[in-house]
């Protein structure tokens, strides 16, 4: 590995990494915010609106992200969507992991244990406050450890931004290896820095997905 | 004169800092029925399962028709871990039936019966099946013999368990809360065939929370608290005139929650 | 909207989808292979065959699939070995795959009730009886659900061998886009087999769950 060439090249690694980071955290978020309210429509048990929020999640999760990002960085101009790649990759994160979100908060309410919505009515509660008191605590605190599972493959996803050119840390060490011919010292960093950020990554996220459930169930029980 | 079926000696086990079983003492003669009883947690199980050595003991022995378990004498006078041949030799001849049956959800009925004789007995196909038929006719599912485990109920799932032991022809059973996980109207159906064996004269150690049925069946009653073994005696003694306070307390809170 | 432009490129979408079926039934397959080399590593009394498992596990998950399949390509370019692209890509699926099915596996042997394999021992069955009679069948059959699941998911990342010039269904839409200059109706076309496929595998999945759930019932 040419150390004299990563350094030449730091300041467009970390502006690539910043970039990475930037588009998982846009992605992630709206990935979550848009499968929560494609999980809540779809518990207002709307057969047609029910219907169309099903085929989006097929389309989304049946067919592969690169193919997506495709559509909507190559074919959105022809039907007026002409968008930065940059853009472009952040929406196509979001669309992709709101369908996977969005069957996370359906098992996160499917999780919710009958017998307390119903002990919920029993005693008289509105259904406004059997939601918000019973069953979305709950809901979340079930969907976290999947939650925190998908945030992280999303993080891996973000590689195949470069595809589309999105200056992000996969491109710009190709550029680098392109411009110096260092393909695959380039290629092995990559995949070690790779390798240590998600592991590390894992590690942090379960001992955040205990905090958190914890910190939840507290919540709840003192709600 | 023969050695007893089971001859249990200053037996003791420990969890950790927890003593599970301590000094307990048993002998179970041939074609003798003995029932054990007692608090849950009082180590009646592991007492059990110490038996046929599914769990280790630490201390004292545990002999089978004289023959010890789970360890054996070196030739140098120390003793020693026994071998996973002869422990397996040894096994062979100890029947068990399961509080969950555990019979294997991938095998029919009469497979799950017949698969031990081939791979443990070494019979061929045709002389194990006809075994486990004979056998499942014995326990009464003849019938069923083709029948997945998922599609029987639980009284018929611990006939086959009880079915697939007693292929083995073992020179004893033993029985960890046969009945325990089954619904009241199914435990009579493994109840009949259990006593049908003792009619036969086999020598069974049951753990069981069936008075009715220990009274009636048993010849012996020895009854476990805190790891110890604090009575023992014919049914009539143990259950109407025992000596022990902790005895009586046991039963007393069973006869105030089953007369009705 | 160009419907017809689907219409035209159906045969070569179709030859497209057999060749993304055929490289992800190869990478699936190798991949069951090496992840069930590593859960018997995982499983293993050894102490250091298990840290060899577990970081196989770790790096083959952590490491990105189109990092992975740019460092097989580099790597055999850099020591010249003359392997073909289809070669590497496979590779790079069943190295990836390996490593989740090891833990499918994993989970499946764990979730074999204890009960079963004590009362064969309680028979006197041999400990490779055991294995072989009772733990291996069942775990096979719990992981077939999520092996199913798994391939989905391969299927699916096997469009990033486009990257390596494979002439599977994302490389021809591709071709298809900017040779018809309509990206959208190219893209829509192969994901539509990729939909497709994707809804008959599941189908597939729902059905084996719903079977094996009757007789472990």
């Amino acid at each position: 590995m040419d150390f004299e060439v990563l350094w030449r090249y730091a300041p467009s690694l970390l502006s690539g990494f910043g970039v990475t980071v930037m588009c998982w955290g846009a992605g992630g978020a709206l990935g979550v915010v848009l499968g929560f309210v494609i999980a809540l429509i779809y518990r207002l048990r709307l057969p047609p609106l029910r219907w169309l929020l099903r085929v989006f999640i097929e389309v989304f999760r049946g067919t592969p992200f690169l193919v997506q990002l495709f559509l909507i960085y190559a074919g959105g101009p022809y039907i007026g969507l002409r968008l930065e790649a940059t853009t472009a990759g952040i929406l196509g994160l979001g669309l992709y992991s709101s369908a996977y979100f969005a069957e996370i908060f359906r098992g996160g309410f499917a999780a919710v244990p009958v017998g307390q919505i119903e002990a919920a009515m029993c005693v008289g509660m509105k259904p406004i406050d059997v939601l918000l008191r019973v069953t979305l605590p709950a809901a979340l605190i079930a969907a976290v450890p999947p939650i925190v599972n998908m945030l992280i493959v999303l993080s891996k996803e973000t590689v195949v931004l470069s595809i589309i050119t999105v200056p992000e840390l996969m491109y710009q060490m190709q550029t680098m290896a392109a411009e110096t011919f260092t393909a695959f010292d380039a290629i092995f960093a990559m995949a070690v820095f790779y390798w240590l950020l998600v592991e590390s990554v894992s590690r942090l996220g379960r001992r955040l997905e205990s905090r958190v459930t914890a910190f939840m169930a507290e919540a709840a029980r003192q709600a | 004169m023969s050695a007893p079926m089971i001859e249990i000696r200053g037996l003791g086990k420990s969890f950790g800092a927890h003593e599970g079983l301590r000094g307990v003492a048993l002998v179970v003669g041939r074609s003798e029925v003995v029932c054990l009883i007692g608090p849950s947690g009082s180590g009646k199980s592991t007492l059990l399962r110490c038996i046929n050595f599914l769990e280790s003991y630490d201390a004292g022995e545990v002999r089978i028709a004289g023959k010890l378990i789970g360890y054996e004498d070196a030739p140098d006078g120390t003793r020693r871990r026994m071998g996973a041949r002869n422990l397996r030799e040894m096994r062979r001849e100890i029947g068990m039936v399961f509080q969950h049956f555990n019979l294997w959800p991938h095998m029919s009925a009469m497979r799950n019966v017949a698969e031990p004789l081939r791979r443990v007995r070494g019979l061929d196909a045709a002389e194990a099946a006809t075994r486990a038929l004979a056998m499942l006719t014995r326990v009464g599912l003849a019938d069923k013999a083709e029948a997945y485990p998922s599609r029987l109920s639980g009284g018929q799932q611990q006939r086959v368990a009880i079915a697939r032991a007693l292929a083995m022809q073992p020179r004893l059973m033993l029985f960890d809360e046969p009945t325990s996980a089954l619904d009241p109207e199914l435990v009579g159906e493994v109840l009949e065939v259990m006593k049908s064996l003792a009619a036969e004269g086999m020598t069974m150690l049951i753990v069981t929370h069936e008075m009715g049925f220990a009274a009636h069946v048993a010849d012996r009653i020895a009854f476990i608290d805190d790891g110890r073994i604090v009575d023992e005696g014919p049914p009539r003694r143990v259950f109407h005139e025992s000596a022990e306070p902790r005895v009586r307390q046991f039963l007393q809170t069973y006869h105030d929650r089953n007369s009705f | 909207m160009h419907p017809q432009v689907i219409l035209h490129s159906f045969g070569y979408l179709t030859q497209a989808a057999g060749t993304t079926l055929a490289i992800s039934l190869a990478g699936i397959a190798l991949g069951f292979v090496i992840g069930a080399a590593v859960c018997i590593a995982r499983l293993s009394r050894k102490a250091w065959l298990a840290r060899i498992g577990g970081v196989y596990v770790s790096v083959f998950r952590g490491v990105p699939l189109l990092v992975l399949l740019l460092f097989i390509y580099y790597f055999l370019a850099k020591f010249g070995v003359d392997v073909p692209a289809l070669a590497a890509a496979i590779g790079g699926l069943a190295l990836s795959s390996g490593a989740y099915q090891s833990e499918i596996l994993r989970g499946a042997l764990a979730a074999t009730p204890p009960g079963q394999a004590e009362a064969a021992v309680a028979l006197g069955f041999s400990g490779v009886e055991v294995w072989r009679r009772i733990l291996l069948p069942q775990a096979l059959r719990i992981s077939i659900p999520p092996l199913i699941n798994e391939f989905i998911l391969l299927l699916k990342a096997s469009s990033l061998v486009s990257v390596v010039g494979i002439a599977e269904l994302t490389r021809v839409s591709m071709n298809i886009a900017s040779l018809t200059y309509r990206p959208l109706e190219a893209y829509v076309g192969g994901a539509s087999f990729y939909l497709a496929i994707n809804l008959g595998l599941a189908a597939l999945g729902a059905l084996t769950e719903r079977r094996l759930a009757g007789e472990r019932a």
